[in-house]
């Protein structure tokens, strides 16, 4: 039986026709065994081309966590992307396919022994920190790395916001710097992250003004940096749209063009903006049921098996087969298949009624999807494919 | 004056008309339908609050769908149209003297009977006694057609992802290549390449798959939102691209001279699928 789903309006800002269409290709042609995650290939092409074009000298560092899918690496590979890492695991993936170190940095701030010493022996050497402790772990393993600093910054307006576990203020930043380099490491830039989905195009201007006064710090204790790794937190639209990529970069490019030399090489580490809205979840629905006054809606991927960042607040569209009815549309409480009562994905959902074993699609889930997967309760980590 | 606003859920413009007055307003079983007048288009066909054809300009695309097909072909005789409820690519389908007969295959009769009451004009050929009307979806029609003596497949649908899907899967366009004759040709129509290059792409790929010459043209419709509007033409081995018989009939716009021109040069076609046209 032939599926079709209705799209309306607000999908059409979310998901482009074609993916779509080849979403439902090949959902006609496959043995469909829900969830999986459908990723389109060409979908990814574009957002990958789209970042950094605005932005003089950048280059693209894909933040493998976002979806480590070896498919996906392995396209991201074929566009010569560069590859932000920050464990054995996603080291593995790279030497797997024979991804050269020197594109490949760690941006996280505080790394494992095992990661440590495996990424020595592959040659990897551009580390991001921001203790003491790390440069002494970095001495030891890697004794002439190329290390930038993780200065804090402001994350409101991001969805999913990241600095309070890492990054230091400026006198510290400028201390930590210093004793890198008086310890034998090369000390040569600023990272920072704004956080995750951000959609609040200021936090770029406190970011880099902030990495600008450090900047000049380390000039005037003789310290020449020449890179500026300005992290992640593009936006993508997952029921709004949100302010485009061009827009940011456009904005990004005049604050970094006002504030540095001009032949820095700047950094940026993509993940979500790549992958995320090229990702089509297609799910099942496996129980309906009315409790009290409260409709719920119960599908087979959840908070445990993919859609862990609904508790952090990410809300997702979605659109549910159609059923070859026009049906009534209702507010449901949507949860997925475990026995944790924590596995409810979102309240208040308005969506068509419809029936136990229709399918539905959850649209932008590219990214931080399958990576926080686990296989809690027995069910298996959904399998990704590219299409 | 009162507007309407329509609704093209993919479409990055609204077009809004005004409406000298509404027609008629009902709702079959798949879909609503709605004709309404307009100062300068007349009267306009609405499914689903998405403008399928206007009084004024419908020629354009109903003959654009139509001759391009039944030119490459030197003869002709049956053709099989899917959808075009309004009966506008039948009426031009019987201009062509060497048919014989027409498989009008439209899921939604209430769309035919509309159109015989409103768009006369469009409808004119329906009840032709070479027309013989199927309510059924085309898909099944088509995989029901046994020998191959089917010299056109012409698809007049409404969305691609919506309830016409069943026209846009890889088993429906393998139905319809092995109905076709040898030099039978199918065309059926996919969206802007202003605004949604990236589908004709996909549509063009997903026919290659099927048939060995695939191809597009073009034409340019104003009620369509992204206006330069795509045909997409394949067969089992003739271009569709030459006119294979004297241009006879009588037209607004399509002629054979048109025919040609109406198809892109190789080298942008190629840049096309490359995904090198960067708009």
């Amino acid at each position: 039986m032939l599926k079709s789903f209705k799209v309306e309006k607000y999908h059409a800002g979310l998901v482009s026709r074609a993916t779509l269409f080849k979403a439902l290709q090949y959902l006609d042609r496959a043995k469909i065994e829900t969830p999986f995650l459908l990723i389109d290939s060409e979908k990814v092409r574009e957002k990958a081309s789209l970042m950094g074009r605005h932005i003089s000298n950048a280059k693209l560092f894909y933040a493998v966590k976002a979806n480590p899918d070896i498919k996906v690496i392995k396209f991201m590979n074929k566009l010569k992307a560069g590859f932000e890492i920050a464990s054995e695991g996603e080291l593995e993936l790279l030497s797997s396919i024979g991804v050269d170190a020197s594109r490949i940095i760690s941006s996280n701030p505080v790394k494992t022994f095992k990661f440590l010493k495996i990424a020595a022996s592959y040659g990897v050497d551009q580390f991001a920190f921001d203790s003491m402790d790390e440069v002494d772990k970095l001495v030891k393993y890697i004794p002439r790395s190329r290390v930038y600093v993780r200065l804090s910054v402001p994350n409101e307006g991001s969805e999913w916001p990241l600095s309070k576990k890492f990054g230091v203020e400026l006198d510290q930043a400028l201390d930590l710097l210093l004793y890198a380099r008086e310890r034998g490491l090369r000390p040569v830039g600023i990272t920072f992250h704004v956080g995750s989905q951000c959609t609040n195009v200021y936090n770029w201007n406190i970011a880099l003004d902030k990495a600008r006064s450090l900047w000049d710090m380390a000039r005037n204790r003789g310290l020449e940096l020449r890179m500026l790794n300005i992290g992640g937190g593009y936006p993508i639209n997952y029921t709004k749209n949100v302010v485009g990529i061009e827009t940011i970069e456009k904005s990004i490019n005049k604050l970094i063009y006002e504030r540095f030399p001009h032949d820095i090489d700047i950094y940026m580490e993509p993940g979500r903006a790549v992958v995320g809205d090229a990702g089509i979840f297609v799910t099942k629905v496996i129980g309906k049921a009315k409790r009290d006054d409260q409709e719920w809606l119960y599908i087979d991927v959840g908070v445990f098996n993919g859609l862990m960042e609904s508790v952090g607040g990410i809300k997702y569209s979605y659109i549910v087969e159609d059923s070859g009815q026009t049906r009534s549309k209702r507010l449901w409480t949507l949860a997925g298949p475990s026995c944790d009562s924590f596995d409810v994905i979102d309240k208040n959902v308005l969506l068509p009624d419809t029936e136990v074993g229709r399918i539905m699609l959850i649209l932008s889930s590219g990214a931080y999807t399958i990576s926080y997967a686990s296989e809690f309760n027995g069910f298996s980590i959904p399998k990704t494919v590219l299409i | 004056m009162i507007k309407f606003t329509e609704k093209a859920p993919y479409s990055p413009v609204e077009y809004v008309y005004d409406v000298e007055d509404i027609l008629y307003k009902g709702k079959s079983q798949f879909q609503e339908i709605m004709v309404i007048k307009n100062p300068h288009f007349g009267k306009m066909l609405i499914l689903d609050e998405v403008v399928q054809i206007t009084e004024r300009d419908e020629f354009f695309y109903h003959e654009m769908l139509t001759h391009v097909a039944l030119h490459a072909h030197p003869d002709p005789k049956k053709v099989i149209v899917i959808g075009g409820g309004d009966g506008g690519i039948v009426r031009e389908v019987l201009k062509h003297k060497t048919i014989e007969k027409i498989y009008f295959v439209e899921i939604d009769e209430e769309v035919i009977n509309v159109s015989r009451k409103f768009f006369p004009t469009v409808s004119s050929g329906v009840d032709d006694p070479r027309v013989e009307i199927k309510v059924m979806d085309g898909a099944d029609f088509v995989k029901k057609a046994k020998a191959a003596d089917i010299d056109a497949v012409i698809i007049d649908s409404t969305d691609i992802i919506g309830f016409a899907r069943s026209l846009f899967t890889a088993e429906f366009f393998t139905a319809v290549r092995d109905c076709l004759s040898e030099g039978g040709m199918f065309v059926t129509h996919t969206e802007s390449l202003h605004f949604h290059k990236d589908m004709v792409i996909e549509l063009q790929e997903a026919l290659k798959v099927i048939f060995p010459v695939v191809d597009l043209y073009t034409a340019s419709i104003a009620t369509y939102p992204g206006n330069w509007w795509v045909f997409a033409i394949a067969s089992k081995g003739p271009s569709p691209r030459e006119v294979r018989q004297p241009f006879q009939i009588e037209t607004k716009y399509y002629s054979d001279e048109i025919h040609m021109q109406s198809f892109m040069p190789r080298g942008m076609y190629d840049r096309l699928m490359q995904r090198k046209l960067m708009w």
